[in-house]
């Protein structure tokens, strides 16, 4: 089971992703990312990878739990200076749910790295997504990593020309980030272009119909799975919160 | 004591089951031109980013001033050794070639009024006048080069590590480049270069260390054959 389709596994994360963004409470997204979390040692997830994969959102998960903490007030006060609550039981709440919520789509997401971008567009081609389309989303998809070492260049070349970074004040630090950021863009969007280039000089879109090496089957096994996601994803949502 | 210091170092990329560099045993001093040369996939570049602190060695130290590299942040060591990408395009971050020749002195404190009178300095040396308010990465090639070594020597580092400096050069500016290199060292500062131009190592390099499969199999420096 752990070789299902790629299109099946899809399924599956559009599913888990569709209930996270629907459930309010931090049980039912609690429940649900355990069983993301199931789902993904069934796959053959490492604990450590999956944390690996987690620890870039840790300080987006944060700021986001403080944000809803503080203004989002209701229920009873936990924590007040003078007549202002800062930290009440609902905003503890809201809190919760959105870091749970960023947990099990990040974890869902991870799906997606159990088989090759080129089964992705297959999958999506076989699923009568334009090729061009299909081809765009992997593009995207594979500009991400490109992105983040386009960054994490960029700051080894600031400091490698003499610049302690961890010790420049937070204005100054952010005046320079502000500064670095178009060139960091224009850098991508360059890379991009050269992508293009190259795709059109070796016959990208020159003929209508493209020739595929080998084709994707849906087994028995697929169908059962997808048929459950959906018919249980539909259900919980059908019943309500 | 040697500047730059390798102890038994050895070092492999994650995921890789292999060793790109084994049991390397080196001290580069601020004396002078080392070239380091070797085939493609010999280790040459894995040896320089170890050398900056980029990357970390798997296995052994490697000490800058006496001090493990590993008690540096890479600023500080950034101050003390001026680093040529390979590949100069990851090392461009600024808007146009002038900001990207002043970036380095401009943070380390240098005086505004000798800031402009630098600037026009790299460029005419350089050849890049024309080129000032261009974005980097709109360069042609060799132009590239030309601004990455000018940006890094900016800094007035006191030691220097060019990787492949020479590649997209035309003869004349390599000659260019080996006269300021010459000059550069004679001032004291210690050079490193990776290259596989045996005439501009021939010319330049006072000390040549060859890699081999992650291995020290030649260092002029010491006079003898290793493994």
């Amino acid at each position: 089971m752990a070789n299902l389709d790629p299109r099946t596994k899809m399924i599956m994360v559009v599913c888990l992703s569709i209930l996270a963004l629907l459930y309010n409470t931090p049980a039912q997204l609690f429940l649900l990312f355990v069983f993301t979390l199931m789902l993904l040692l069934f796959f053959n997830f490492r604990l450590n990878v999956i944390g690996v994969y987690l620890k870039p959102f840790l300080a987006l998960m944060l700021f986001l739990f403080v944000v809803q903490c503080v203004f989002s007030p209701s229920g009873l006060s936990i924590l007040s200076v003078g007549q202002v609550s800062l930290v009440t039981s609902g905003g503890l709440l809201l809190g919760s749910s959105m870091v749970l919520r960023i947990i099990v789509v990040t974890a869902a997401a991870m799906l997606f790295t159990t088989f090759s971008p080129r089964d992705f567009i297959l999958g999506l081609v076989q699923w009568k997504v334009p090729y061009e389309l299909a081809f765009m989303v992997f593009i995207a998809l594979r500009f991400l990593p490109v992105f983040r070492d386009e960054l994490v260049n960029v700051i080894t070349a600031v400091q490698l020309r003499g610049v302690d970074l961890k010790k420049v004040p937070w204005k100054q630090k952010l005046d320079l980030y502000r500064r670095l950021f178009f060139p960091v863009v224009y850098g991508v969007m360059l890379k991009a272009q050269h992508l293009a280039v190259s795709m059109e000089s070796r016959g990208f879109r020159a003929y209508p119909t493209r020739t595929y090496l080998r084709r994707l089957n849906l087994y028995y096994a697929d169908y059962i799975v997808m048929v459950t996601f959906l018919a249980a994803t539909i259900t919980l949502i059908v019943m309500g919160p | 004591m040697a500047f730059l210091e390798f102890n038994q170092v050895s070092f492999s990329y994650p995921q890789e089951g292999r060793f790109a560099l084994r049991d390397i045993q080196l001290g580069f001093s601020r004396d002078g031109i080392t070239a380091i040369t070797g085939a493609n996939g010999s280790g040459k570049t894995t040896l320089t980013k170890l050398m900056i602190g980029v990357l970390r060695s798997t296995r052994g130290t490697v000490c800058l001033e006496g001090r493990s590299l590993e008690e540096y942040s890479l600023g500080e060591i950034g101050r003390r050794i001026g680093y040529v990408f390979q590949n100069p395009d990851l090392q461009f971050f600024c808007s146009t070639v002038a900001e990207e020749i002043s970036f380095g002195f401009v943070n380390q404190g240098c005086r505004p009024e000798t800031v402009e009178e630098k600037i026009q300095y790299y460029l005419d040396y350089f050849e890049l006048g024309n080129y000032r308010h261009v974005f980097p990465l709109h360069l042609s090639h060799g132009e590239k080069r030309r601004l990455a070594i000018a940006s890094v020597l900016a800094t007035e580092p006191s030691f220097l590590i060019l990787d492949e400096p020479t590649t997209g050069l035309d003869a004349y500016r390599k000659r260019l480049l080996a006269d300021l290199l010459i000059k550069i060292a004679g001032a004291g500062t210690g050079i490193s270069l990776v290259s596989h131009d045996q005439a501009f190592v021939n010319r330049l390099a006072e000390r040549v260390i060859t890699l081999e499969k992650g291995r020290v199999v030649w260092d002029s420096g010491e006079g003898r054959k290793h493994g």
